[in-house]
């Protein structure tokens, strides 16, 4: 690997953790805190934008809910950033989608988990919610949104992702990603029925790999260190193992900076700290970057390339940043 | 002759820590010609290029080849034939990802 960039490429913001779903599998549902107002929101963005940082991603809770975000999001652009988000899609209407447009959004992500209505819906808690993603999707296109799709992946929908696939093509979706089942917040506490084991994580990812070299009209994104056991990481991979506190970092509602949006530790606040110097100088995303090789991993030969895996699960589970990942199928 | 600019869906940082590093190594008379100096993401993938490559990719505001060629020819101490021809290989590679634009 080079070194890590000077700043974060990426940084995921959660603008508020307020949100009108209540997901069984949701990382943020037990996490409380303080929302900042519209000015100081802004002016955390101009620090950030002295470092050159290119990417803002909204996280949840939902950014919709917030009455100012295409205020911030035309302040965030006009500071030079790309700015995407996450939605449930539940409060995209036309008029949102045109002022989604003229903000600026490079492009906005709408969750779908199902390609069948029930499913989505009971496992979104909400009714008519599958129905509403799919018109929020309409919208954005007919606005000329770029428009991803995210699916977290999970027992309700690991043997049908090819038709996840297949429903985000048909929606115009440039890309989807399927991301890796999170065991933080409720993530965690629903683990034992969600989750799936680590023979079920390897079949998957062999199979969603392969799929991902044969289709062409659309991109699939899976942001997961473990896969490195069953191929090896592009050439262009900058960095090795999770990405977080190495390519990205998270901001929480209040200000408060962690490392990513699943591991709740806090290295500063960045109304009195400086980014830069958190970056350069926080023994937290030290430990994170040089991970310490520990029980399977001290004789598993993917160590350089998988670096034990995902840090926020194995934290998650264990307490310890280098502890192997709880998905990794490889033998003790 | 035509001018070339770089794809403006492309989105791109100079990583000038790193540039700074490879610089000195170079100075010391240490090999850093793999090393990143611009980071570029594009359709979700990130890149990185080395320090010719970087430079080229700064120049590209709608400039020729030639004129391309004279500017480099100011920074790096090489004959102005392989210049030209790593120029022109670089080009070649980068046109051939879409991350250029033709005007
Ligand atoms: S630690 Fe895991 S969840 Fe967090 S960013 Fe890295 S890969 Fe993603
Ligand atoms: S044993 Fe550790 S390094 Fe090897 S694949 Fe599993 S998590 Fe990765």
């Amino acid at each position: 690997m080079s070194r890590i960039p000077f700043s974060p490429i990426t940084i995921n913001w959660t603008l508020t953790f307020r949100c009108n779903f209540n997901c069984r599998h949701c990382y943020s549902r037990p996490e409380k805190a303080q929302e900042l107002p519209t000015e100081q929101v802004k002016e955390i963005m101009a620090k950030v934008a002295r470092y050159k940082v290119p990417f803002i991603n909204y996280g949840g809770g939902e950014p919709l809910l917030r009455g100012d975000l295409f205020d911030l999001t035309g302040y965030a652009t006009g500071l030079g950033f790309n700015v995407s988000m996450n939605t449930n899609g539940f409060l995209m209407t036309e008029d949102k989608a045109a002022l989604a447009r003229e903000s600026g959004f490079r492009t906005v992500g709408i969750s779908i988990d199902s390609t069948k209505a029930e499913v989505h819906d009971d496992f979104r808690n909400t009714k008519g919610s599958h129905k509403k993603a799919v018109s929020a999707a309409k919208f954005l296109k007919e606005q000329g949104v770029r428009l991803t799709i995210s699916s977290v992946i999970c027992r309700i929908n690991h043997m049908e992702f090819e038709d996840l696939v297949r429903q985000a093509r048909d929606m115009g979706a440039e890309q989807i990603s399927l991301h890796n089942y999170k065991c933080a917040g409720m993530g965690f506490a629903n683990k034992d029925e969600l989750d799936l084991t680590p023979a079920e994580w390897k079949e998957f990812y062999l199979k969603a790999i392969a799929l991902r070299e044969k289709v062409t009209d659309i991109r699939i994104s899976m942001d997961d260190p473990i896969t490195a056991t069953i191929h090896k990481a592009p050439e262009q991979a900058i960095v090795k193992g999770s990405t977080c506190g190495k390519l990205s970092l998270n901001i929480r509602a209040n200000g408060d900076v962690t490392p990513c949006g699943f591991i709740p530790v806090v290295i500063g606040n960045l109304l009195k700290d400086d980014l830069k110097d958190l970056w350069d100088n926080s023994n937290i995303l030290e430990k994170m970057r040089n991970k310490k090789p520990k029980e399977k991993c001290l004789t598993c030969k993917h160590y350089e390339d998988c670096l034990g895996g995902c840090t926020a699960r194995a934290y998650a589970t264990t307490g310890d940043f280098n502890s192997p990942d709880p998905h990794c199928w490889m033998a003790k | 002759m035509r001018n070339i600019r770089r794809n403006p869906d492309i989105i791109w940082r100079e990583e000038e820590e790193a540039r700074d590093e490879v610089l000195r190594a170079m100075a010391r008379g240490d090999d850093a010609s793999g090393d990143g100096t611009v980071l570029l993401v594009e359709s979700g993938m990130m890149h990185q290029l080395n320090l010719l490559g970087g430079e080229i990719w700064k120049l590209l505001d709608g400039i020729d080849e030639e004129r391309l060629v004279d500017t480099l020819a100011m920074i790096f101490d090489v004959d102005r034939d392989t210049l030209s021809r790593d120029v022109r290989d670089f080009l070649v590679d980068i046109d051939k990802r879409g991350w250029l634009v033709h005007e």
